[in-house]
């Protein structure tokens, strides 16, 4: 058993503690690893994992020490391992522990997930950090060269013992206030502010088929609160009725609970990288809205990921796909490319389960790390 | 000190004591707006070669160079031979010119700079801009004379750039050595 440290700064979203935290779990569970996790925001941490209590400097949960990294952060025993996630800068005192041991940790910056080309030339290549101490990049990835993405080991059974329950989705749904209705299509939506969500509620109200649109606390509950012409806030609990289309407010989940959601629908808008690779493993089809970068460097990451994720697609099928992701990502043109997409859908099921079963073969990000760590001994 | 982006390829940083070659360095952009670099060093006390990474925005300790402008000689094999105006020859490997190569070529008369690291030469820098010919590209199919639309273009010594759909073959070309781009048509540079 050895000793990690992952440090993680809450930037402006659930990303950060979400990666950070599923792989913190991961890696004592099923690694045997005695694991800290410093947060700076032990309040993001709680939304997440609602039974940690925010106010605690350093608690237990689900076999992870879980600690608050406060601005007048002190050094302590030094771990075997010390991970930064996605470049937040470690505290002073932490690398001067570091340079002065004698023998010094395994010391990681944990990057962000990416399907671009340079990442395998990237991944594991070590990074001098004066007097003698180094760093290694390790990058997640999709191909092999790259450090994967989280799965938990027995994550893909669950999914497909809970999806083969029909009793079981009706119980949790119903624990969240779902009552789902006959040859409904379920929906989930968690994603970035988007002045495109408008279109393709329209879109969604005049489909012939009947559409519940579960939507999770979250940023896009302002533009869906425009297109209902809704003065208040949309609180969890909320529904609303425009032709075809149900809309339903839901609570912020658990990791956990958030899982289920996306095994329990047909179709997954997720944003960032921890729903992102999550809504693959459910094995359904995805829409993926990217974090949007200065000068538009998301477009080539999104880019770079739908010319690994269409491929095995029909050209047709592969061209309304990544129309409609596009849309998504530009904000506009989702009536359109959603009417595209609908004929592609049984193809597009398929296939999502076909990647996932893709993914699955390769090492997970946690399974990486550990041999990265054996390696280094 | 510098930061990683700011070092380019051939300058020097001197890392746990020891002076590296930045022979090539790679900007990208990873994630929420952050950035890496990557570089590939070569030890200049022992030749030994590595490649690493940096956050865009670590911290470098850059080594003061010495510089003086020389010219293309002449090339022999791996071998590169370049002449300052007092006429001492300066040799060097392919392998140290790596982040240039692809725009020298035979007989060129762009006015470089060689770097010096403690009197001995360590590579040659190249102009910001120079003028090259291209000896084949496609024609123009679609008639494109707004510059957006680019094609694949073939240089004297084999080099490949992208340049705009109406640039045709024996046409003279401006490119930025910084990151090979074309920048524009050109006259054919005065003999």
């Amino acid at each position: 058993m050895a000793s990690w440290d992952i440090f993680c700064s809450v930037v402006d979203n659930y990303g950060d503690i979400g990666v950070t935290w599923r792989l913190a779990r991961q890696l004592a569970a099923e690694h045997g690893h005695h694991v800290r996790l410093w947060v700076d925001e032990p309040a993001a941490f709680v939304a997440l994992c609602p039974q940690a209590d925010a106010r605690l400097k350093r608690q237990q949960v689900a076999g992870v020490e879980v600690c608050h990294w406060a601005a007048d952060w002190q050094s302590e025993a030094l771990a075997d391992v010390v991970i930064e996630a996605f470049g937040c800068t470690l505290p002073e005192a932490q690398v001067a522990a570091m340079r002065a041991a004698a023998r010094q940790p395994l010391w990681l910056n944990l990057e962000y997930l990416s399907a671009e080309d340079w990442v395998v030339g990237c991944h594991g290549l070590p990074s001098p950090q004066g007097q003698g101490l180094q760093k290694y990049f390790f990058f997640p990835g999709f191909v092999a060269g790259t450090g994967g993405v989280l799965r938990e080991r027995e994550l893909l059974a669950r999914r497909r013992a809970f999806q083969a329950d029909p009793a079981a989705r009706r119980v949790f749904l119903a624990g969240l206030g779902i009552t789902v209705q006959d040859q409904a299509r379920l929906i989930s939506l968690f994603a970035y502010e988007n002045p495109g969500l408008g279109e393709w509620l329209d879109a969604l109200a005049v489909d012939p088929q009947v559409t519940q649109l579960l939507v999770p606390r979250g940023r896009i509950l302002g533009d869906l609160r425009q297109w209902l012409g809704e003065a208040g806030d949309l609180e969890p609990g909320f529904m609303a009725q425009r032709g075809n289309l149900q809309l339903q407010v839901l609570p912020f989940v658990s990791q956990d609970d958030y899982d289920r959601l996306l095994w329990c629908c047909d179709f997954n808008a997720v944003r960032g990288e921890d729903s992102f690779v999550r809504a693959q493993w459910a094995g359904r089809p995805l829409l993926w809205h990217i974090y949007p970068q200065e000068e538009g460097a998301h477009w080539e990451k999104l880019d770079a990921f739908l010319a690994l994720y269409l491929q095995g697609l029909s050209p047709a099928a592969a061209q309304a796909l990544h129309e409609l992701w596009r849309a998504w990502n530009a904000g506009a043109g989702m009536g359109a490319a959603w009417v595209a997409a609908r004929p592609h859908w049984p193809e597009w099921r398929e296939h999502a389960e076909k990647w996932c079963a893709e993914q699955a073969s390769r090492p997970d990000l946690a399974a990486a790390l550990e041999q990265f760590y054996q390696e280094s001994l | 000190m510098k930061t990683a982006q700011e070092m380019k390829a051939n300058s020097v940083a001197l890392i746990d004591g020891h002076p590296w070659l930045i022979q090539k360095a790679e900007f990208t952009k990873s994630g929420r707006n952050s950035a890496i670099v990557k570089m590939k060093l070569k030890n200049l006390i022992n030749g030994s070669k590595t490649e690493t990474v940096y956050k865009a925005d670590d911290k470098m300790e850059p080594v003061i160079l010495d510089r003086k402008e020389v010219t293309l000689s002449y090339i022999s094999g791996d071998d590169y031979v370049f002449m300052d105006p007092e006429y001492n020859s300066y040799e060097l490997r392919a392998e140290d010119l790596e982040s240039v190569l692809p725009f020298i070529e035979e007989g060129m008369t762009d006015v470089c700079e060689a770097v010096f690291f403690e009197g001995k030469v360590i590579s040659v820098d190249l102009p910001t801009t120079i003028v090259r010919q291209v000896v084949y590209t496609e024609t123009a199919a679609r008639g494109d004379t707004s510059g957006k639309v680019m094609k694949p273009a073939k240089l004297r010594n084999g080099t490949e750039v992208k340049v705009a759909d109406f640039v045709n073959i024996d046409d003279w070309i401006e490119i930025d050595t910084r990151d090979g781009s074309y920048k524009g048509r050109t006259q054919a540079p005065q003999a």
